[in-house]
Order: C-alpha cells, then sequence, then structure tokens
C-alpha cells in the first residue's frame, strides 16, 4: 500500500500521543448505498492542525460527523482521545467542539444567547463563560455585534459564531467543517494565526476545506478521493512526492474526474 | 473539565430556557396563540350541536291500568304500556327498564338521558278525566339539561309518544333537572367540547411546530455532538411547550369563561388542572409525531389529521351513544372524547375529582404512553 511510507513519515511529525484514530473507517449510507468513506485509516496526534482536503462529496464531512460520534460508521473503529467512539460519545462530546456546514445556529437568538446555550450543556460555570465570552467575541470581530440576532448576520459573520460556539468549552479538538468559507482573507489569516495559538497550547484542529491555499496552513493534509485517504502528509512533503508547486496542483491532478454531486 | 452526567438538569433548563427565549421573540406565534382560540371559540361555540339519535333513556312503567267498569264489553287500558312500546319504536331515544330511582342515579352518572316515571293511577287518572273529572295524569320525568339539543329530543320523542296514544292533553309534565336545574345556553354547553377542541388544536399547532423547527435547522449537527441526549432535549422542550401550554390554557379558559361568560358548576381549580393534563397530552403527542415529520409543512399537516377525527369521534357534535357500536369503540380510543367528558363533568354537572376519576386516570396514562413513544422514537443521531 503507497500509503505506508507516508504514514510512517507522518508518525515523526505528531507532537504528541495520536488523539483521533481510525482504522479502517466504512460508511455505506442506507439511502443509495453509497460508500461514503472507505477504508479510512487516520491517525491525528496533540497539537495538531490537520486539514481534510478533497473534492465535494469526496467523504469529508461524513469523516467529521462519525469522528464527533453524530454518525454512526457501517465498520471500522474510531478512537477519540481514548475513547471509543461512537460508543463513549456522549463522555468524549465534553472535550470536543464543532463547527459544521452549515451554520449550526439559532437564527432567533442573538450571538450571545447562542453561545450561552452550548456553553450551558457543557455545563459551563456562569463566570467561566462570561470571561471565555469576553476573550472570544473580540478575537472573533463579534464584540459589537453580541446583542444581535443571528438572522441580521452576514454570512462570514455566521460563520464566526459558529466558531466561538464550537470554542467556548476549552475543547481538546475541534472540528471546523468548511468553517472558514465566507470569511474574507484579511481575517482569515488572523484566525489562522490564533488557530497555532490555540494549537501550541495543545489544541488538536480538525478542518476540511476546499481552499488550498488555506489548507497549505496546516502542520498536515490529508487528500480525500471517493471516501478513501489518496494522499496525507505535510504540505512539502505531497508537494515534492507530486513534483507539484502548489497544494491546488496536487489537488487538481488527484482529484481530477472525480467531482461528485454535493 | 466537567465531567459528563448521564442525566443534566442543566442542560434540560438550558434548552427549555433557550426556547421560551425564542418564542418570545417571535411575535406571530404569540398572536397565534391568542387569536386561534379565541376565533375557533366563537364559530364553534355558536354553532355546536346535531341531531340526536339512540339517546338512552329509562322508564319505570308502574302503570297497574284501568279496567273501565260499566262497559258491556269490559276494556281495560294500559296508557303506560302504549306509550312506552311508542318510545321504543322511536329511534331518537333507546329504552330500558328500571327502576325511576336507579334511572335518576344513571341520569347523574352519565348513563341515561333522562327517567320517566309512569305512576300506578296513569291509566285511571287518563280515563277519568274524559268522564269529565277535572284530573291531571302526571308524568315525572327526570332529565339531563346539560344540553338543550339532547333535551329537547328526549322531550320531543316522549311528547310525540303520548300523542300518538291518546291525542294532545291531559297529561302534565313533572320535569325535575339533573346537575342543580340550572338552564343552559348553547354557548355555555358547547363551550367545554369547544376548549378541548382548542387545546388540542393550539398546543399540537405550536409544540410540534416548535419541534420541528429545531429538528430541521441545521442545528442539530451540532448538537448530536454536545453532551446533551436526546432524552435530555425532549424533556426540555416538554418543559418549555407545558409552560407555554398552562399560558395556553389560562387564554382559551378566559376567553370562554369570561368573555363568553360560561358556566362553570364544579371547581375552577380542578378545571385548570384537566386542562393543563389535556394540554400536556397533547405535548407529549406533538413530541412524538415531530419524530416523523421531516419540516415544517408535513408538521402542520399532522394537525387537522388529528383535530378533524377528533372532532367527529369525540362526542363534541353529536353524541357518542348515538354512533353505531364499532364507531364507539373507536372513539373510546379518541384522547379528545375523555377530555370532553372531563370538560363537561366539571363545567355543566359540577362534577369533582371522585366522578372523574377514570376520565383523569385514562388523560394521564395516554400522555405518559405518549411520551414513552416519543423516547422510544427520537432520533439521537444523523440518518444513517
Amino acid at each position: 500500500m503507497s500509503l505506508d511510507g507516508a504514514t510512517l513519515s507522518n508518525l515523526s511529525t505528531l507532537t504528541n500521543e495520536p488523539v483521533i484514530e481510525t482504522s479502517n473507517l466504512v460508511k455505506i449510507y442506507k439511502e443509495g448505498a453509497i460508500k461514503a468513506v472507505d477504508n479510512l485509516n487516520l491517525k491525528i496526534g496533540r497539537g495538531e492542525i490537520y486539514a481534510l482536503i478533497g473534492a465535494n462529496g469526496s467523504g469529508k464531512t461524513t469523516t467529521i460527523s462519525m469522528l464527533t460520534g453524530s454518525l454512526f460508521p457501517t465498520s471500522g473503529e474510531i478512537k477519540v482521545l481514548g475513547q471509543q467512539i461512537p460508543k463513549k460519545r456522549r463522555i468524549v462530546s465534553t472535550r470536543i467542539g464543532v463547527a459544521p456546514q452549515e451554520y449550526a445556529l439559532y437564527t432567533d437568538l442573538t450571538v450571545e444567547q447562542n453561545i450561552w446555550f452550548f456553553a450551558k450543556l457543557y455545563s459551563m460555570q456562569h463566570e467561566l463563560f462570561l470571561k471565555k465570552l469576553d476573550e472570544l467575541l473580540p478575537i472573533l470581530r463579534l464584540n459589537e455585534r453580541r446583542k444581535t440576532t443571528i438572522s441580521n448576520l452576514s454570512g462570514g459573520m455566521k460563520r464566526r459564531v459558529s466558531i466561538a460556539c464550537a470554542l467556548v468549552h476549552q475543547p481538546e479538538i475541534v472540528f471546523f467543517d468548511e468553517a472558514t468559507v465566507g470569511i474574507d482573507p484579511v481575517l482569515r489569516a488572523f484566525f489562522w494565526d490564533y488557530f497555532r495559538t490555540l494549537s501550541k497550547t495543545g489544541l488538536t484542529i480538525v478542518l476540511t476545506s476546499h481552499v488550498m491555499d488555506e489548507a497549505e496552513r496546516a502542520n498536515r493534509i490529508g487528500l480525500m478521493r471517493a471516501g478513501k485517504l489518496v494522499e496525507e502528509g505535510t504540505p512539502q512533503e505531497i508537494k515534492q512526492r507530486n513534483s507539484a508547486t502548489s497544494i491546488e496542483q496536487v489537488f487538481i491532478k488527484l482529484s481530477s474526474g472525480t467531482v461528485a454531486d454535493e | 473539565m466537567n465531567k459528563t452526567k448521564k442525566f443534566s438538569l442543566t442542560r434540560v433548563i438550558a434548552v427549555t430556557w433557550r426556547i421560551l427565549t425564542q418564542i418570545s421573540r417571535d411575535k406571530r406565534t404569540i398572536a397565534q396563540m391568542i387569536f386561534i382560540p379565541a376565533i375557533i371559540m366563537l364559530i364553534f361555540g355558536l354553532v355546536a350541536g346535531g341531531a340526536a339519535k339512540n339517546l338512552p333513556i329509562l322508564i319505570d312503567n308502574q302503570d297497574i291500568g284501568y279496567n273501565i267498569p260499566s262497559a258491556q264489553n269490559s276494556t281495560s287500558l294500559h296508557f303506560g304500556n302504549s306509550i312506552s312500546s311508542s318510545l321504543q319504536s322511536d329511534n331518537r331515544v333507546t329504552v330500558n327498564v328500571g327502576s325511576f330511582n336507579s334511572g335518576k342515579i344513571g341520569v347523574d352518572n352519565g348513563t341515561y338521558y333522562a327517567t320517566i316515571l309512569f305512576p300506578a293511577n296513569f291509566s285511571k287518572v287518563l280515563f277519568l278525566r274524559t268522564t269529565g273529572q277535572d284530573l291531571n295524569a302526571s308524568v315525572t320525568i327526570y332529565i339531563d339539561g346539560t344540553n338543550p339539543t339532547i333535551q329537547a329530543t328526549v322531550l320531543a320523542a316522549i311528547q310525540n309518544s303520548i300523542q300518538t296514544t291518546f291525542g294532545s292533553g291531559g297529561v302534565v309534565f313533572d320535569q325535575q333537572f339533573a346537575f342543580g336545574g340550572v338552564e343552559f345556553t348553547g354557548l355555555d354547553v358547547s363551550i367545554p367540547a369547544v376548549i378541548g377542541l382548542v387545546l388540542t388544536q393550539i398546543v399540537l399547532l405550536i409544540s410540534i411546530i416548535t419541534l420541528v423547527k429545531e429538528t430541521t435547522s441545521g442545528v442539530m449537527s451540532r448538537l448530536y455532538a454536545t453532551p446533551l441526549s436526546a432524552f435530555e432535549r425532549l424533556l426540555g422542550f416538554s418543559l418549555a411547550l407545558l409552560i407555554l401550554g398552562i399560558g395556553m390554557t389560562g387564554v382559551i379558559l378566559f376567553i370562554g369563561l369570561v368573555i363568553f361568560g360560561a358556566i362553570v358548576q364544579g371547581s375552577f381549580i380542578l378545571l385548570f388542572f384537566g386542562a393543563v393534563l389535556f394540554a400536556l397530552l397533547n405535548i407529549f403527542l406533538a413530541v412524538f409525531l415531530s419524530n416523523f415529520a421531516k419540516n415544517e409543512l408535513q408538521a402542520v399537516q399532522m394537525v387537522p389529521l388529528i383535530t378533524l377525527p377528533s372532532m367527529a369521534l369525540s362526542g363534541m357534535l353529536i353524541p357518542v351513544s348515538t354512533f353505531p357500536d364499532w364507531v364507539q369503540t373507536i372513539a373510546h380510543f379518541i384522547p379528545m372524547y375523555y377530555a370532553n367528558r372531563m370538560f363537561e363533568g366539571i363545567m355543566l354537572k359540577g362534577y369533582g375529582i371522585g366522578n372523574l376519576t377514570s376520565e383523569f386516570t385514562i388523560i394521564a396514562g395516554i400522555a405518559i404512553l405518549f411520551f414513552t413513544l416519543a423516547v422510544l422514537t427520537v432520533k439521537d443521531r444523523m440518518p444513517d
């Protein structure tokens, strides 16, 4: 298997013990019997920023949903923070955060009310919540929008509220599914600085993206195609192996002809 | 970080608080909660009622008959029997035979709509009248006056039978009314059933929309990955909807009792409690049904599927006793049937909890059943 070499070399880049591990993970949806994820083996270490890239329908979101315990796999094993998923998903859920592809916010509530609600689900103390709110909102440039109803926000702002909801309870792993879509390049650059700061404190970030320059900022990239991991490594390694100058070139080369329906 | 508890009241209350906040910001829904009950109650309050048949009554025929003494061909008169047999062939009533006292008990507990007593000297007095004596034959009728339509139907059936037996005149009705003899207007009588209908309609509608709005908003993809369990979510929803349900019950009772001036013979507290219990039944039904609605449109379509058959089968428009037997059996599976009996009992007949134990128990039982079904069918993860 061509992946073995890459996987071995990647092990050395793991800063710490793996916090996410999957083995032979398969997901076949009942409707349509599509093999959305096909024999996926992932290993992601603590503090890593890992980018899953791939065309629409390549299985990125399905993978994230299974890792968070929201979707049950057809076969294979998942371990997150040392616990079996989905069996121990409720226990693990307090230690992970998710910003799904859709905004997944209560559009008729304000920014603050949304973040408060999710903080409450994690049984956060109110003082700690307020402290975290004061830390997150300025970074996400939402301080002026605290009392604004979500339905009155722009797409990029909703995205940021979604990120705030995923980070408020200080998780150890955070999943961003297309989470920086619709955020302007200046702010995105700023976010990445923030993500790196967080990852240095031990936060593991798993994200999916279509935006290749974004993926290049990750520690490691996994490229998915038709539910399979077809390439994995640091941006540098991947470019070298495919004799490409950018990840975008690799992406086009490896996922050409596989653009499926959304 | 906090340890995840299997069940957390904090999370349940967070859900409750969030839903109430959402609804409080939704002016249209609040307007619905007030105007829908008002409009339905007004319309149904004015038109409820309908043709009745097979109303159960009991006859105590003590008439010993009368043999005309001087006649050459000794004729024997028995008007009590004649009237009874005439009533038996009248499809508006179903005749039972028994003692007047047991009949009165039957009227009080809702088994019969009326009970009739023909005295021992009934035939004799009627005959003596024809000889010029100024006597009146008296028939005692103990009747349920809580529904003017039914009352009129029963009385008309009796009058007709007497008339077909020996023409008009001569028989005096000693009418006694059950349930304190309060005379009710059409509105008084229809309001208990309308309360049941309005509660079902508005509580189901608001609850099911609130629930389905959540499952279709895309927010579930985040919720599934939080410590919030499906059970906690349902409980949080039910609590919020119960608080709203109490509010809606208050509005409905206010409109019925204060604006329309409907009579409550029994305890108001019991009426309120019963109404909230019935609201809760509908909340749990909504929670259950919402598990099967893919979008708000489907959810809204489910509401008339519940309310229309309930209206027809609960006895709101036509008394259940007039249905064919097999339809009567079905009616016993309609929650609104018990709600109507409960509301009518408290409001019109002045029943206390003692007379309505079975109604309260059945309503509570169905509520628990619906919640259990909701918990068993709720989705706690994305569809496979």
